[in-house]
């Protein structure tokens, strides 16, 4: 009990309540920003959080995921180009009210589905993360890497249309992870006689190069070739009932809302389906309960609320596995898991055992960031509207030198600034070629952790064969990780089949309509 | 991709099959080198006890020979089958009708890129040699003209303000020696 109060009087010291404020406040303005999302947000920041306490840095970056996460929401809404997947659904009701005059209306509904959402969402982590670390506790090395396995086998399909390229993507990710000194032998090992590679390659960097850096590059090249977006349409009127949300309109939408939060707090607590995922089912869910369903599509609250609450439940509920097990489900956790490494703490179940005043003081920070959501985006939502209006020419060279100095912060060091540049050339690639960055990151992530409780297990079993059969909850992670690889091949080969079924009959169709 | 009209001749383009044929082959041959030479070469010898240290590195290349060797595969039957695949992975997103969604695949515009990383890899010589304030500037009004700004009044302010801000926050914000040398010292 002791340890509570003193967490949460942690969380409320002015130093604490800045940063998450600030965190917040600079998290709305950059996910407003087209093409600008909460993970890069976090790559870009990481570097200064090098120079604040554990829990001011976490602090300071959950609240700048929770406000990035809403942010997406300002341009999804006003210019109907959602800077990220998971907002698509909030601007296919959220643009037909901006046409109409009430863009105000329509964000202020995302505002306070994203943070009732949210809010909902941070309450059941806060519920279950402890009991269900505790029982995480028992698991051995065997569990945590048949875990890690199936972990990285899952998110191996995010972020790619094809199994085999996120596989490739998650195999590159762990042998780059893998580069520095060796757990066993304490010696080099893929250093390629680079002593700056001896610590193996900074996550700062790395992070920065794949999210931040080559999304800019593509963000430039789609300006300079089709050149500058759309303007804002930023038609706000002035009267009152086209700018707030009744008591009614926000009860109305209660139960669409819930629902939402429950489904993205279950989506997020699974590894690898993410955010966008929990937004459509929540708004195919509204729409199909809905007794207005042909409204949807042209500007019915309903959807926002659908939408929104979804999405920003994910933000909590993804650092689910990310307590208990250390296992990050989606690129926002990965990103907060590097954040964590960085301050001197490995995410996972003994996270609550060693450092339980933190995480008490995390708590506190996540209900106060979503509080401060709620009081930043009610007074200053016309302020942050105007973020979608600053020009790319200057957006662009900031946003780039940003991540140059960025990735020299963390070290003082030229050789970082090198890797970041290297790794935004590969994330540009990737992205390009259909590779999945997410599955790469969270292999690299993941990779030294995979690898020490291999040798944990094999030292333990000496060199035992059957290893895994002696444990059935590993052998049956183990065994699950082979099912989910069968079965994406398996739904790979059917949906092609499928396709090309439907591609000829539509074929076909055309053919005889022509005749 | 159709000709453009007037066009006498078709511009052949590589298609997105072949592409991903080729890089598929180039992640083959990378594996193949870190198997053969790279894992071998600097990876330190078994210690006697625990898995050998070559053992993750290895299955990590073995995953992604494997994956690459069987996607190459698919493409091999469905080109000389001449069956093709599913039409998002044989086509570019940019030559199809519909909106190509949240996607970024696509063809790589080589000389887009040139232009912005090469400015960024020259910053990271010059700073070291004519410092961070004088590289910076210089940095940012290149990045600002390739990215097709022509306004010089806003150009020269904005990468005064930027250099500016980044200098104060890292020397008297953070305390970190700003890279190279200092024209004010």
């Amino acid at each position: 009990m002791e340890m509570i109060i003193a967490g949460l009087l942690d969380s409320i010291s002015p130093a604490s309540l800045m940063f998450v404020l600030l965190g917040v406040a600079v998290g709305v303005l950059i996910g407003a920003i087209p093409g600008i999302n909460g993970p890069m947000a976090i790559a870009l920041f990481i570097p200064i959080t090098y120079y604040m306490t554990p829990l001011t840095a976490v602090g300071f970056l959950v609240g700048l995921n929770k406000g990035a996460f809403f942010g997406g929401a300002v341009s999804a809404v006003l210019l109907r180009t959602p800077g990220t997947p998971e907002a698509a659904a909030t601007s296919w009701d959220g643009y037909p009210l901006t046409q109409q005059g009430k863009g105000e209306k329509a964000l202020r509904m995302a505002l306070y589905s994203s943070v009732a959402g949210d809010f909902i969402s941070t309450i059941v982590l806060i519920l279950i993360a402890a009991p269900l670390a505790a029982i995480a506790l028992f698991m051995g090395p065997s569990e945590i890497f048949a875990l890690i396995s199936l972990a990285l086998t899952v998110i191996a399909g995010i972020g790619t249309t094809s199994i085999c390229r996120g596989l490739i993507a998650a195999g590159f990710g762990i042998l780059l992870g893998l580069i520095g000194t060796e757990p066993v032998t304490a010696l080099p090992r893929l250093t390629f006689d680079v002593y700056q590679l001896g610590s193996g390659l900074s996550l700062i960097p790395v992070a920065i190069g794949l999210l931040a850096f080559s999304e800019i590059l593509l963000q430039v090249e789609k300006f300079t070739v089709k050149g500058g977006s759309a303007q804002s349409a930023n038609k706000f009127s002035s009267k009152l009932e086209d700018r707030l949300i009744t008591f009614k309109e926000f009860f109305s939408n209660i139960k669409t809302l819930l629902r939402g939060s429950l489904i993205g707090i279950g989506v997020g607590a699974m590894p690898g389906l993410g955010a966008p995922v929990a937004s459509f089912m929540s708004y195919d869910q509204a729409m199909k309960r809905s007794k207005h369903k042909k409204e949807f599509g042209k500007g019915r609250l309903e959807g926002i609320a659908a939408s929104e609450s979804a999405n920003s439940s994910v933000v909590a509920s993804s650092l689910i596995p990310l307590f208990v097990l250390g296992i990050p489900g989606n690129l926002a956790a990965a990103m907060l898991m590097g954040a964590f490494m960085i301050h001197g703490m490995q995410p996972g179940p003994l996270l609550f055992k060693e450092n339980a005043q933190l995480m008490y003081g995390i708590y506190g920070s996540l209900v106060l960031a979503s509080l401060f959501l709620l009081v930043i985006g009610r007074f200053g939502l016309r302020y942050f509207c105007k973020a979608v209006d600053i020009p790319a020419m200057i957006l662009y060279p900031i946003v780039i030198f940003t991540c140059i100095m960025g990735a020299y912060l963390g070290k003082s060091s030229m050789f970082d600034v090198g890797i970041m540049l290297t790794f935004g050339f590969i994330g540009y690639f990737m992205r390009k070629f259909d590779y999945s960055y997410v599955a790469f990151l969270i292999g690299f992530i993941l990779a030294p952790e995979w690898e020490r409780s291999l040798q944990q297990v094999v030292i333990i079993s000496e060199h035992d064969p059957f290893m895994f059969i002696q444990r059935p909850v590993a052998m049956g992670l183990m065994v699950l990780t082979l099912f989910v690889i069968a079965r994406t091949f398996w739904c790979s080969i059917g949906a092609g089949r499928k396709k090309k079924q439907v591609e000829a009959a539509t074929a076909a169709a055309g053919q005889h309509k022509a005749d | 991709m159709l000709p453009a009209k007037g066009c006498e001749k078709e511009v052949k383009h590589v298609t997105r099959i072949i592409r991903d044929a080729i890089a598929y082959l180039l992640i083959v041959g990378f594996c193949i080198l870190m198997l053969t030479w790279a894992i071998p070469t600097y990876t330190p010898a078994y210690p006697g006890y625990g898995a050998s240290p070559a053992l993750v590195p290895n299955v990590a290349v073995c995953v992604m020979l494997f994956m690459a060797c069987l996607s190459l595969i698919r493409v091999g039957v469905a080109l000389c089958m001449k069956k093709p695949i599913v039409v998002e992975e044989s086509e570019f997103p940019e030559d199809l009708e519909e909106d190509g969604g949240f996607t970024q695949v696509g063809r790589v515009k080589i000389v887009h890129l040139v232009n912005l990383m090469v400015p960024c890899v020259l910053l990271v010589v010059a700073i070291q040699y004519i410092g961070y304030m004088l590289a910076s500037f210089a940095f940012l009004m290149v990045l600002q003209y390739v990215i097709g700004s022509r306004k010089w009044t806003q150009s020269i302010v904005v990468s005064i303000i930027l250099t500016a801000v980044l200098f104060i926050v890292m020397r008297y914000g953070f305390g970190v020696p700003v890279p190279g040398p200092q024209i004010f010292e």
